[in-house]
């Protein structure tokens, strides 16, 4: 085993892995930038690296830099994370050459599923389902017309290297075509450093399902069941569960089935994540292999009780998998909401600043995996993710029940956060029902605000404030400004 | 002591009548309502109203304070304060409008030159911040007679990003003015 893994992240996700390597007795080195010297993973990990500018491309994407650090601390081993370098196969070549290991699938498989058009061609000759859609990536507006003449208005334009929904755009008729690959082009060149765009069929509410994957170096492969994540905004999950509402036992078997075949057709080595569309027909569709950790994982742990990191670390040393398609079994129902810096009541805008105070939620089935503190200024370099909370219940409406005291009691003053929009959403009746499908959010709660129905109380807690903190200010009728501070009152006690 | 509340229309006039340090007794004109209140720590105070506890979390803003009641955040306003604010939010409001980003973020693209005409809701700046796309827009129509960054630049709040002479909607180019 490993005696010291550097992890090439930051935040939330940089947490979670150094949680692990600890539980195994494995040392840390966490990197970090100028924007990141007091974030959570630097305070958590043994050891820690300034790698430069708050910019990604001078800290967490400057593959020189985190090579140089590993070395420099003795690391012998890498975990990316997700985002940043997690996917990008010119990174991972680069420490399977320095003599690193690299936690994730080899360099070959990121770079022939990291290409979607590849990708889709692979599953096609694997007999997997696809959308329909175009197989190469394509620039040539007069081509990308054609192309999507043939499949038929609404279409969807994807970026090749794309993921989280970067350069992704609906468009619903010929006229708006090509204004909107050029934005999605330059989106996914800013986000993959690679602009290529192509075309999919749109299919009008799906289901977001995906499988998570297993698998060691020795041939031995497992699904650790689904992953619902149908709630999105701007093509982001924001709620994910498992079990998915929507599978029956026969379609998830099925289901899984074609995750493993979809992930021995590309060779795929450690966690890896299939994703599907699955249609109200219960038609599925493949839409991507992710390879790496996923942002929802926790869900899977929750249900599964299996380690997804501590997995990645041992198959990454050249462990076997021991486990068996049958072994793997879910107890009860997980939910997962993500936690963002944004504002729900002003379309969702990114909302950075410094965390004033927080109180986490806690109790039985609750788990928070945390980037954040009070104090904490949140940088607006990087993802808005804050946190992912986690509840595990018997069963579904045990889940959510859970998930509603647990977000209740959660407070973060300071930046907005899309907490009362969660909960708007875990009490709908639409939700409860299992009636998830990706336009949830369009649907249900387009131009949404809170409720609010308390603001008695909110009023009574403005004067109880007062009252507390400046109580004397009110009763001599003195303005705030002019009220005397305990020092000007205590006189020549002072010195 | 009185409290003036801002509401949607109008102003909500509470009668509050401390009692020691820790309760209240408070008139809303349609209810009196019975408090006990202590501070758990500088933002969290804990309420029992007529007997019944809610914890209550208190950021202290401009004249305003947001209270998190049960996750949902409440904007609550001393009227007397808002009426201030609400003058000079007028008076800014009378200034020309200006392209500035709304936060820190970084110029992606600028798709107008120096010299362009543009329509009300033209796009011309396009930013990213927290790795999310923003397109700002012109706010009338015009010409723009400065673009004062470029591409990859950061920018912050406040910046005049685009330079636009307000012209009016119909206007056809005249020769004499």
């Amino acid at each position: 085993m490993f005696k010291k893994i550097l992890v090439a992240n930051r935040g939330e996700i940089a947490r979670r892995i150094l949680h692990t390597c600890r539980e195994m007795g494995i040392g840390t080195v966490a990197v970090y930038s100028d924007a990141d010297r007091k974030a959570v993973h630097v305070l958590d990990a043994d050891e820690a690296v300034h790698l430069g500018a708050a910019d990604p491309s001078e800290s967490y994407l400057h593959i020189d830099r985190i090579i140089a650090a590993a070395k420099e601390t003795g690391a012998q081993a890498v975990h990316p994370g997700y985002g940043f370098l997690a996917e990008n196969g010119d990174f991972a070549e680069r420490c399977e050459r320095e003599g690193l290991v690299f936690i994730g699938p080899p360099a070959r498989v990121i770079r022939a599923l990291g290409d979607k058009t590849v990708a889709r061609e692979t599953m096609i000759r694997n007999g997997v389902p696809v959308i329909p859609g175009m197989n190469r990536p394509e620039s040539d507006p007069d081509t990308l017309a054609q192309e999507a003449d043939l499949l038929g208005y609404p279409v969807l334009i994807k970026a090749a290297a794309g993921g989280g929904g970067k350069g992704m755009r609906i468009v619903q008729a010929r006229d708006a075509l090509h204004e909107a690959c050029v934005s999605a082009a330059s989106e996914a060149s800013a986000a993959f450093g690679n602009g290529a765009i192509y075309l999919e069929k749109y299919l009008a509410r799906p289901r977001h399902i995906e499988f998570q994957i297993l698998a060691d170096g020795l041939g031995n492969m497992v699904h650790l069941l689904e992953r619902e994540c149908s709630i999105q905004r701007r093509h982001q999950k924001i709620i994910e569960e498992t079990p998915s509402p929507a599978l029956t036992p026969e379609l998830r078997e099925r289901m899984g089935q074609a995750a493993v075949a979809a992930a021995r057709a590309s060779g795929y080595v450690n966690a890896g994540t299939v994703e599907f569309l699955l249609d109200p027909d219960g038609r599925f569709y493949f839409l991507e292999v992710n390879t790496r950790l996923q942002v929802e994982h926790p869900i899977t742990e929750m249900v599964t009780g299996i380690d997804v990191v501590r997995r990645q670390i041992e198959i990454a040393a050249g462990l076997p998998l021991n486990l068996t398609q049958q072994e793997i079994r879910g107890r009860g129902h997980a939910i997962e909401c993500r936690i963002y810096a944004e504002d729900p009541e002003q379309g969702f805008f990114p909302s950075p600043g410094t965390i004033v105070f927080m109180q986490e939620p806690s109790g039985p089935g609750i788990r928070n995996d945390c980037g954040i503190y009070a104090g904490f200024q949140v940088p607006v370099e990087y993802d808005p993710i804050l946190s992912k909370l986690v509840a595990h219940g018997e069963d579904r409406d045990a889940a959510i029940a859970r998930m509603l005291r647990a977000l209740e009691r959660y407070v973060i003053l300071g930046i907005r956060t899309a907490i009362p929009f969660l909960m708007d959403v875990l009490r709908s009746d639409a939700f409860r029902a299992g009636e998830t499908f990706t336009d949830f959010v369009a649907a249900h709660f387009s131009d949404w605000k809170p409720a609010r129905t308390e603001t008695d109380l909110a009023r009574l807690a403005y004067i109880a404030d007062d009252l507390g903190g400046r109580r004397e200010t009110k009763a001599t009728g003195l303005p705030a400004g002019e009220h005397p501070s305990p020092w000007q009152r205590l006189g020549n006690w002072q010195r | 002591m009185q409290y003036r509340f801002k509401t949607d229309e109008d102003a909500a006039v509470w009668t509050v009548d401390p009692e020691g340090t820790d309760r209240l007794t408070v008139t809303t004109g349609t209810q009196t309502l019975h408090v006990r209140h202590g501070a758990v720590s500088p933002h969290h105070l804990h309420l029992a109203v007529d007997g019944l506890g809610v914890n209550t979390f208190v950021l202290r803003g401009d004249g305003e304070k947001t209270v998190v009641i049960r996750g949902v955040p409440y904007p609550v306003q001393d009227a007397d304060f808002a009426e201030r604010k609400t003058k000079k939010k007028a008076d800014r409001e009378n200034l020309p409008q200006v392209i500035t980003p709304p936060m820190p973020s970084v110029v992606v693209r600028i798709p107008v030159s120096e010299g362009d005409r543009v329509c009300k809701g033209q796009a011309v700046i396009v930013l990213t911040a927290m790795k999310m796309e923003t397109t700002l827009t012109s706010p009338f129509p015009g010409r723009v007679t400065k673009v004062n960054v470029a591409a990859g630049e950061k920018v912050m709040p406040g910046r005049i990003l685009v330079d636009i002479e307000k012209e009016a909607e119909t206007d056809a180019p005249d020769e004499g003015r």
